[in-house]
């Protein structure tokens, strides 16, 4: 290479050189160059929308902290020159940076109905998050903060947006244990949309990779109650769920959804003196019966009982379902750990019963009849038969014997004596 | 004999005594109150006992009601024992409810009169042979009844019968702790259900029987007075209970006659 040659180039790239930073310093506005406009609070698009950034929003929120300008996500306004410039501009796209949150969302039921587009509603991740006044999930300000994540759900599926399952059926959220541990106590690992739901990438029910799939719930309800899944996975419905029988109910078959009650709640469907409606749902059918091979009649024998009676009349108590067969870890009489083994009956019995001995075992709780397979142990059913006969026996004399006298004494019109 | 006669109709007879009076307000009264708390556990559907007990805490007074009452009903019956075989009207009162042969056929021939099928036969002459050798079939008059008839009979020891079957069962099945230790389980089912059977045919007996013949009963419509008052006329004795009407005239008589001795 010559003298001449390299001078020339080097003048060439240094001029090039200031025609770039000039050129730069003239198009990379500062955040300062933007808020000079958008600071205006009064500042509107030629739609009429707002188009003012609150300065102090902006520098508090986590973007703004982070030294992250303007021109990071409205990205399309580096190659704009005039201003004041086009309105609007194009979307902001989060997943520049927020790549994996992005690529969840592309797969949640939010973007399928945004591209379906049949609701006319858009959602994106301003829409739970904010725009320039975004705050890190902790902060107490937050609309994902656990405590604020509700409200902002509901923003849109209290009213706009209803699910499949009926108008109030997510709000009912807002009357669940869940709920009132979250607000009351603000104890934030309280369940919310996201700890069931999942955030970004939600899924319908019935997508089996939803969390709160058939598949997944009994999962998902485990992340907190680990034990209360550890007891479920080991009692007979659980041994079921495992195989993949449909029928087999899950946490929210007995305890809602949405609106999950501690079982104290007197509307709880877990209520002392409802559990037996919600375990007959089941029990008393006939064709799961059959196919499962499980005696019916549970609700009635059980009605029949005193405890039965007492509980359907509000008496709190007295013995539901759960005080003898458990709750989550259910086990078949047969199993020696069953709290109705023959072996733990009188423990069982003895929690209400003290001193409960042996002679609690020898007969039968609420079987019908034909199901009872000790003779002696059907006496009382015997005895119950003849009782009916010798009642009706003596009424149907009692009545011809009245009648007689009655119609006597009327028609012939005839005192004695 | 022209002088005045030894019953008039108007003279007053005491059929209940204060004592057997209170004795059977308080059976009332228990009983009422047993069959309202008791029954709402036989018929658990009828909305009338759901309105009755809203709540569990009602259905837990309830109980408790019915334990009382069960405790005031044995007081009384005790009471009853006592005045029975202490008094000496009491001793001739259970004299007089002791049952008898008559008894049967006092029943049967009420029926028979009352029906009159066997009066129409032999009005037709049909087997006139058969009612000639047994009159009694004819059932041609109706049975004259002493203090106590058939009916009052059969109340009196069907209540004593179901107060024993009541209070053993319902002492088991108040103590369950103290059944279950002396019984299997199966056994104390029966107590169960016998409390409640037994319940049932008293008061089902009570409703049809005992109102029918101190209510419903045109020969005391609207209602007879002996459980308020405890009298009858000397003409309701003449009537009603012949035997001991004829008993306390032969009594006057005699009395008369030893006066005039």
């Amino acid at each position: 290479m010559t003298g001449a040659k390299a001078r020339r180039s080097l003048r060439l790239t240094m001029a090039a050189a200031i025609i770039v930073f000039l050129s730069l310093s003239a198009l990379a506005q500062t955040d300062e160059d933007c808020l000079t406009c958008h600071e205006d609070k009064d500042l509107k698009s030629e739609a009429g929308k707002s188009m003012s950034v609150d300065r102090a929003e902006f520098q508090g929120s986590v973007h703004g902290q982070a030294g992250i300008s303007c021109l990071d996500c409205h990205s399309d306004l580096r190659k704009v020159t005039d201003f004041p410039h086009i309105s609007p501009l194009k979307p902001v796209s989060c997943g520049q940076c927020h790549e994996t949150a992005f690529q969840q969302f592309e797969r949640s039921i939010h973007q399928a109905a945004n591209k379906k587009g049949t609701s006319g509603i858009t959602i994106g991740c301003k829409d739970c998050h904010g725009t320039h006044g975004i705050k890190p999930q902790d902060d107490f300000d937050s609309p994902t903060f656990a405590i604020n994540l509700p409200a902002t759900c509901e923003k849109c599926h209290l009213e706009r947006v209803p699910s499949k399952k009926g108008a109030g059926f997510i709000g009912g959220y807002n009357r669940s244990a869940h709920f009132k541990a979250l607000e009351k106590s603000g104890l934030t690992m309280s369940a919310n949309c996201s700890h069931c739901h999942g955030s970004h990438d939600i899924k319908s029910v019935d997508d089996p990779l939803s969390f709160v799939s058939r598949k997944n719930i009994i999962k998902t309800c485990g992340t907190c109650h680990v034990g209360i899944q550890r007891g479920y996975l080991e009692g007979v419905h659980g041994i079921d769920y495992v195989k993949g029988i449909k029928d087999v109910p899950v946490c929210t078959d007995c305890h809602n959804e949405h609106d999950i009650l501690s079982p104290e709640d007197i509307n709880s469907k877990v209520y002392s003196t409802k559990v037996a409606q919600v375990c007959s749902r089941c029990h008393d059918d006939i064709a799961l019966s059959r196919q499962y091979g499980f005696l019916t009649s549970r609700l009635k024998t059980y009605n029949e009982s005193f405890h039965g009676t007492a509980a359907r009349f509000g008496e709190t108590r007295v013995a539901n379902c759960a005080s003898c067969h458990g709750f989550h870890d259910i086990r078949a009489s047969a199993d020696p750990k069953s709290s109705i083994n023959k072996e733990n009956l009188p423990a069982t019995c003895g929690k209400c019963h003290p001193g409960a001995s042996r002679h609690f075992a020898e007969g039968s709780i609420h079987s019908a009849p034909e199901q009872i397979e000790t003779a002696k142990y059907r006496t009382s059913h015997v005895v119950k038969n003849v009782y009916i006969f010798i009642i009706a026996g003596i009424i149907v004399v009692m009545v011809i014997f009245i009648a007689a006298d009655f119609l006597r004494r009327i028609l012939r019109k005839e005192n004695h004596g | 004999m022209d002088s005045p006669p030894l019953i008039r109709d108007e003279e007053v007879f005491l059929r209940m005594n204060l004592a057997e009076r209170v004795q059977h307000w308080l059976l009332i009264s228990t009983f009422f109150f047993l069959i309202v708390t008791g029954l709402p556990l036989f018929f658990y559907d009828v909305k009338f006992f759901k309105w009755l007990l809203p709540t569990g805490r009602s259905f837990y007074v309830r109980g408790v009601i019915h334990r009382i009452a069960a405790v005031l009903m044995i007081a009384n019956l005790i009471a009853h024992l006592l005045y029975t075989a202490l008094t000496r009207r009491g001793r001739d009162n259970l004299k007089e409810m002791f049952p008898r042969w008559q008894d049967v056929k006092d029943a049967v021939g009420l029926f028979g009169y009352n029906v009159g099928l066997t009066h129409f036969l032999s009005k037709r002459g049909i087997g006139s042979k058969f009612f000639r050798k047994h009159p009694f079939w004819l059932f041609e008059k109706h049975p004259l009844y002493g203090r106590y008839n058939f009916v009052e009979k059969f109340e009196y020891w069907a209540l004593g019968w179901g107060t024993f079957v009541m209070i053993f069962s319902g002492f088991f099945m108040w103590n369950v702790e103290l059944s279950l230790r002396l019984f299997p389980l199966w056994v104390h089912d029966i107590f169960i259900i016998i409390h409640g059977y037994e319940a049932i045919l008293a008061f089902l007996a009570v409703i049809i029987w005992h109102m029918y013949n101190v209510h419903l009963s045109p020969e005391v419509f609207p209602m007879s007075k002996v459980w308020l008052n405890g009298k009858i006329t000397g003409k309701e004795l003449r009537l009603l209970h012949p035997l001991e009407y004829e008993q306390t005239l032969e009594d006057r008589r005699k009395t008369l006659s030893a006066e005039a001795l």
